[in-house]
């Protein structure tokens, strides 16, 4: 059974009021009034009375770990997370970018978050496909369950399956369509690089103006740092404007690292990304 | 004119450009095909060097570095292993032939070992032929 968007409203009015009241956080990162019912905004309450102005419904998909890192450390922030959020704030955790002891986790389980663009209920095809936060410190509903459980890397079969060059046509065709407005990295949890590698001049990694090859040095150098950390919410795809598939890529980079080395980004705070870490016993194979 | 590709090599101070020196010394033949580029350890070589080279009209980069345990730094090539095997991944994931990226471990003494995987390497690429999926048009 799960619990109503307003149910959750009222819970997370009610926790994140608390939270303030008790100055137990400075500031609670969640949904607030966009331009239009279908389109919710990140809001930032940090008095107990902006809490009102909070909303939570089937569209409130921002990825809000994005927000963390803006703020000076040891700041002490609430926040709240749906599934792959969760795992995004354990990630920056792992990554000791924040301090767990500064987070308060407010989970949200919840299934049938709607894309505002499509309308389609976000699932496993474009995202971790879970429904319940891994780690909370509060729980503002019940847990999803019931749910049919599908592999996030089921939706990849077809690209695999591919002839290499129909591959490569595919992907050319829609790196070509990116205008390189960025908006995939700025959505990201896991981009807080400053400056980012594409905007470095010395050295020059790539070309900045939208054309071919600078497009694919941005997208496979991106992809690239963010293997064994990208917590697949999704948010990279669905901030496109120009709607490039870019979950199929992480989500293929995500898999082949769980299978060589054998952990998903974001499950512990006790873990360490998969390649900022080594096993003496990895094997050759994985070379091959 | 037969098809001649370009590889770049990227070899370790310690280990794989030192065996690259004792293959000279002991005079033994491999291709001429192989530019090679040093740097202080296989974990140095940022992976954007790979697609960099791609773009810049390499038809294939072998990157050589110590035997996993033998790393000057003791733990560099473990993590090299394991970002490199991510590397390509991506790239066959992109659609660009797995074959024109390789990772040998080759130690000091292994000037034999380098003239024969340059030499396979290189007729690895030739039967590729030219790599025009990266490459930046002039």
């Amino acid at each position: 059974m799960t619990s109503s968007f307003k149910s959750i409203e009222e819970n997370l009015k009610a926790e994140a009021g608390k939270l303030l009241e008790s100055g137990r956080v400075e500031i609670v990162l969640a949904y607030g009034r966009g331009y239009d019912e279908n389109h919710p905004m990140p809001f930032v309450a940090k008095h107990p009375s902006d809490v009102a102005n909070m909303v939570f419904n089937e569209y409130c998909i921002h990825n809000l770990a994005r927000y963390l890192v803006r703020y000076p450390r040891g700041t002490k922030i609430a926040v709240a997370v749906k599934a792959a959020d969760c795992r995004a704030v354990i990630q920056l955790i792992q990554e000791e970018k924040i301090k767990r002891d500064d987070v308060v986790f407010l989970g949200i389980p919840v299934y049938g978050m709607k894309n505002p663009k499509t309308g389609e209920i976000i699932d496993s095809k474009t995202t971790c496909g879970m429904y319940n936060p891994v780690l909370y410190d509060v729980l503002l509903g019940e847990e999803v369950h019931g749910q049919k459980i599908v592999s996030p890397y089921d939706v990849l079969a077809d690209y695999e399956a591919m002839d290499k060059e129909a591959r490569w046509a595919f992907w050319k065709k829609e790196f070509d369509r990116c205008i390189r407005c960025y908006a995939c990295r700025k959505a990201c949890p896991m981009c807080y690089c400053d400056p980012c590698f594409i905007d470095q001049s010395k050295p020059r990694w790539g070309d900045k103006s939208p054309q071919s090859h600078g497009n694919l040095m941005y997208h496979l150098t991106r992809f690239h740092h963010l293997a064994g950390r990208c917590i697949d919410c999704g948010e990279c795809s669905r901030a496109c404007p120009v709607d490039i598939p870019l979950y199929l890529f992480h989500k293929k980079v995500a898999k082949e690292c769980e299978e060589m080395f054998g952990q998903a980004a974001g499950m512990s705070i006790d873990d360490k990304p998969a390649l900022v870490n080594f096993r003496v016993d990895d094997s050759d194979k994985i070379l091959e | 004119m037969s098809f001649e590709p370009k590889i770049l090599g990227i070899a370790c101070n310690w280990c794989t450009y030192t065996g690259a020196d004792l293959a000279g010394t002991t005079r033994l033949e491999y291709p001429q095909n192989l530019r090679v580029v040093r740097v202080m350890c296989s974990s140095r070589i940022n992976p954007s060097f790979i697609f960099r080279a791609f773009q810049l009209g390499a038809d294939g980069v072998l990157v050589g570095g110590c035997h996993p345990g033998d790393c000057h730094y003791n733990t560099g090539n473990l993590y090299a292993r394991r970002r490199l095997a991510v590397t390509r991944k991506i790239l066959e994931f992109a659609g660009i032939e797995p074959g024109r990226f390789r990772v040998e471990w080759i130690s000091a003494s292994e000037g034999n070992k380098f003239a024969e995987v340059v030499t396979e390497f290189t007729r690895q690429i030739k039967n590729l032929g030219p790599q025009n999926k990266f490459k930046i048009s002039q």
